[in-house]
């Protein structure tokens, strides 16, 4: 009756209970996940990797707002096929400026990892405002509205960059007093195509990591 | 209740009459070999056969771009290998069945299953004839509605045939239909797990 | 399911926000998301977690003033928060939209679900902790572990944070709280419903007490490390990928041990049938359970994963759990729980039967158009000519998944008929009748 007996405790009492599924189901994640938040090359910029300007990281608040991910993963994975249709495959390094991460869970659109580059400004800005002007058979939703809005309209790029800082982000004190100015005069479409057209183009293949 | 003999015509007013189908179907005591023989055989033939000639004549439209072609000889060992499937799929399904035939107090010959499943899966043996042009959509939109179909006699015809109530009957179908399901994901994992270790089309893996 | 079917709908016709951001698929898809787990999901676990805790422990709920504030808070919360992802308020991390005010909001919501639970637990006038407590149990603290990790996140305005993990790492530490969320909400907590629901209706015990324990604790462990199998040839490390892959087969084990507990329990009470539609729900609901738990596994083995990952499969996959576990056992339980709290028949047994059917109908078209897509997605994308180049290109791909997109938005369509109907149903059967307070069990002599 030995183990029997002994989960009859579990089962009186309500405090053993509650302190049995919190071990039980912490062991994964402290095996797992907690040694990753300690493993620096996770964490560790590869060689060009830089943090987001502000006017680029204007634009990667709005591609999460917008929920871009949700269509658009940027996680290029180490297969033929895949190194072939979208360039060099992710590495953990390119990501260390992310937060919070975008990679993505599926692809409706294309994967975006490396999209710098690879269409000129004036594609893209007609592409996010109607995308069947340039591509007939898409689905992707317009954005209209990004064209008519100001960049920095709810005024908070210092406090993010701030905060930013904060997390370990390397941003000087005169960039952070730039910031408000880079962003003068520039709409949300500004903003999101100056974002996409950097994704990936700071990987040179032989970089470290 | 009278003994019938087991007629593969039986399939003929399946869509007319279904109850009567059942009905008749739960009179007659097959055997197992007398099934397979007379009607699963002929049944499991008629997809690969259409699906051969529909690849080697239009080739096999996947949506995307130009159909691929595949060689004649490649597409009779598909066709070959599809046929296989099928008839190992009616008769496992039929064991499972049967198995689980204790459980619920339903009949225990291995014929009665191997009969209800191949009339059950008749519908889509048949609907099957859409292989003739093997346009991946087209199939989709004519095979689902005969799956749910399909799904809807097994409901219907499993208390009759295997002479249960019909409430038991719901909770054995089920569990079927629950097995069904995962040998249909089975597949697919097995056929993409195929591809990637290079039996199937050229993958960049 | 209205949002998921607008969406779908989105997907077929792109146009249909009208230039509208609030209409916009990524900010709709996110609602949907959201609302379906935290708007549908939580409150039927919330409900029947509240319910059968009283019956199980015997006594009335411990302080039942913070459990009305539960209700309400909770649905504001989530009310809220909703309009919040529509108005673009996003963090981004799935099944964690929801901004920093709204973290802090729930969290408390949750805290207070947690006290009244184990308070009605802990005061109870049974001797044993009945195992569909153990489940909700488990759902209340693994998920309240993984929301506090998982948010973790500077503020820097009122409606926008940044994670305290960076890239890879922020990957690995979502999908430890992704796969947990539904592990532990969609899974656990809907098998605590199980457990209570499922012997209630057939009126006999569970099949195996020793199954229960030994499934409930082998669940409870290995579902927390089956995470990674969303990162398959990602970014993270090799070691952390493969962990997750050989326990997610391991996983495989206790899920369907669970179902079989559910299946043997209820195959010796078949006559309940008869007059009840609603155990029809729940014994249909384990055989898409049972689908679910075994597809799962098998997507997480690397080769299939290579084929599945980022296609429409995952989306399949989800909503066999989504529709055909969760939807379906949540409404067996509810036609067979709101005539009891209202004290009247179901109004229209016809109705809940034609309700079964076309939610089987909408499940199986939805399936079998997301893995027609799906397999065909991963395929074309992996297609390479005898030259070793790209046989195809991503736009010729994409524009021939619009049929099956069509097919699931009907799938959709038909689905929510459905729900439409048993919404007429319980309406029905609750209006002009006074509800009546449900008593919890007297205790049989002495504790």
């Amino acid at each position: 009756m030995g183990a029997l007996g002994l989960h009859k405790k579990l089962e009186e009492n309500t405090g053993l209970l509650i302190f049995g599924i919190l071990v039980v189901a912490s062991i994964g994640g402290l095996v797992q996940v907690l040694p990753s938040l300690f493993q620096e090359s996770l964490r560790t910029p590869t060689e060009n990797t830089l943090p987001y300007g502000a006017l680029e990281l204007a634009g990667r608040d709005i591609y999460i707002r917008e929920g871009c991910s949700t269509c658009h993963s940027q996680q290029i994975r180490p297969l033929l096929a895949e190194v072939e249709r979208y360039g060099a495959y992710s590495r953990a390094g390119e990501f260390a400026y992310d937060r919070p991460f975008l990679w993505g869970s599926k692809r409706t659109g294309p994967d975006l990892h490396r999209i710098g580059g690879k269409y000129t400004d004036v594609w893209h800005r007609l592409h996010l405002t109607d995308p069947r002007a340039v591509v007939p058979a898409s689905i992707m939703p317009a954005y209209p509205w990004l064209a008519e809005r100001q960049a920095n309209a709810s005024e908070d790029i210092e406090r993010k960059l701030r905060g930013l800082r904060i997390l370990g982000h390397p941003y000087s004190d005169e960039e952070i007093a730039a910031a408000s100015s880079v962003l003068e005069g520039r709409s949300e479409l500004d903003a999101l195509v100056a974002y996409l057209q950097q994704l990936g183009t700071a990987f040179q293949p032989g970089d470290q990591p | 209740m009278t003994t019938t003999r087991f007629s593969p015509l039986l399939i003929s007013r399946l869509l007319t009459q279904p109850s009567r189908v059942f009905a008749d179907l739960a009179g007659t005591r097959p055997n197992a070999a007398e099934v397979f023989f007379k009607l699963a055989i002929w049944l499991g033939c008629l997809p690969p056969l259409f699906a051969y000639i529909g690849a080697s004549h239009f080739g096999w439209h996947l949506g995307a771009g130009t159909p691929l072609i595949v060689p004649k000889p490649v597409l009779a060992g598909i066709s070959f290998a599809y046929f296989l499937t099928l008839l190992f799929g009616f008769v496992t399904t039929a064991l499972v069945s049967q198995w689980m035939a204790a459980t619920y107090g339903a009949r225990l010959s291995l014929g009665i299953h191997m009969a209800l499943i191949t009339i059950v899966g008749a519908p889509l043996a048949i609907g099957s004839i859409m292989h003739l042009y093997p346009h991946v959509f087209l199939n989709v939109l004519v095979l689902v509605p005969t799956l749910i179909w399909s799904m809807y006699l097994l409901y219907r015809g499993l208390p009759v045939v295997l002479r249960i109530d019909p409430q038991r009957g719901m909770l054995m179908a089920s569990a079927l239909v629950a097995y069904l399901l995962v040998a249909a994901v089975s597949l697919l994992g097995l056929t993409a797990m195929l591809w990637i270790h290079g039996i199937g089309p050229r993958v960049g893996y | 399911m209205c949002a998921g079917v607008y969406v779908a709908a989105e997907l077929v016709w792109p146009t249909i926000d009208f230039g509208q951001p609030w209409l916009s698929f990524g900010r709709l898809r996110t609602l949907h998301t959201n609302v379906v787990v935290f708007g549908f999901g939580v409150p039927a676990l919330m409900a029947t977690g509240f319910y059968s805790v009283q019956r199980t422990s015997h006594v009335p709920l411990f302080m039942p003033r913070l459990a009305w504030f539960v209700c309400y808070a909770w649905q504001a919360a989530i009310l809220l928060g909703g309009l919040s992802l529509l108005a673009g308020v996003n963090a981004s991390k799935e099944y964690a939209e929801l901004e920093w005010p709204f973290d802090i909001a729930i969290t408390v919501v949750w805290l207070s679900f947690a006290v009244v639970f184990f308070g009605t637990i802990a005061t109870r006038k049974v001797k044993q902790i009945y195992i569909s407590n153990w489940f909700y149990g488990g759902l209340i603290i693994v998920i309240a572990m993984l929301h506090v990790v998982n948010s973790a996140a500077l503020p820097v305005t009122l409606t926008k944070s940044y994670s305290l993990y960076p890239g890879a790492q922020d990957a690995i530490v979502q999908w430890w709280y992704g796969h947990n969320a539904v592990g532990f909400l969609l899974t656990g907590g809907f098998l605590g419903m199980l457990y209570y629901f499922l012997p209630k209706q057939a009126d006999r015990p569970i099949w195996s007490y020793r199954l229960s324990i030994i499934a409930f604790w082998a669940f409870t462990y290995s579902y927390i490390w089956a995470g990674p199998h969303h990162l398959h040839y990602n970014a993270v490390p090799e070691w952390v990928q493969s962990l997750g892959m050989v326990m997610s087969l391991i996983l495989l084990a206790p899920s369907w041990a669970t179902m079989i507990n559910g299946i043997m329990t209820v195959s010796g009470a078949w006559e309940k049938l008869r007059s009840d539609p609603a155990m029809k729900f729940i014994v249909l609901s384990l055989a898409f359970y049972g689908l679910a738990t075994f597809e799962g596994p098998m997507m997480a083995i690397r080769s299939v994963n290579v084929v599945s990952h980022f296609t429409d499969w995952t989306i399949g996959h989800v909503h066999s759990g989504a529709l055909g576990w969760n939807a379906l056992i949540t409404f067996g339980t509810f036609y067979f729980l709101v005539p009891r709290l209202v004290g009247a028949e179901l109004y229209s047994r016809r109705l809940a039967n034609v309700h079964f059917w076309l939610a089987l109908a909408g499940i199986m078209l939805y399936l079998l158009a997301m893995w027609a897509a799906g397999v065909s997605q991963g395929l074309l994308w992996l297609s390479l000519d005898e030259l070793g180049e790209l046989r195809f290109g991503f736009r010729d791909i994409m524009a021939s998944m619009a049929p099956y997109y069509v097919l699931r938005f009907l799938a959709g369509v038909i689905f929510l008929a459905g729900a439409a109907l048993m919404a007429i149903n319980l309406w029905l059967t609750m209006s002009g009748r006074a509800t009546r307070k449900v008593r919890p069990p007297a205790p049989v002599g002495t504790a």
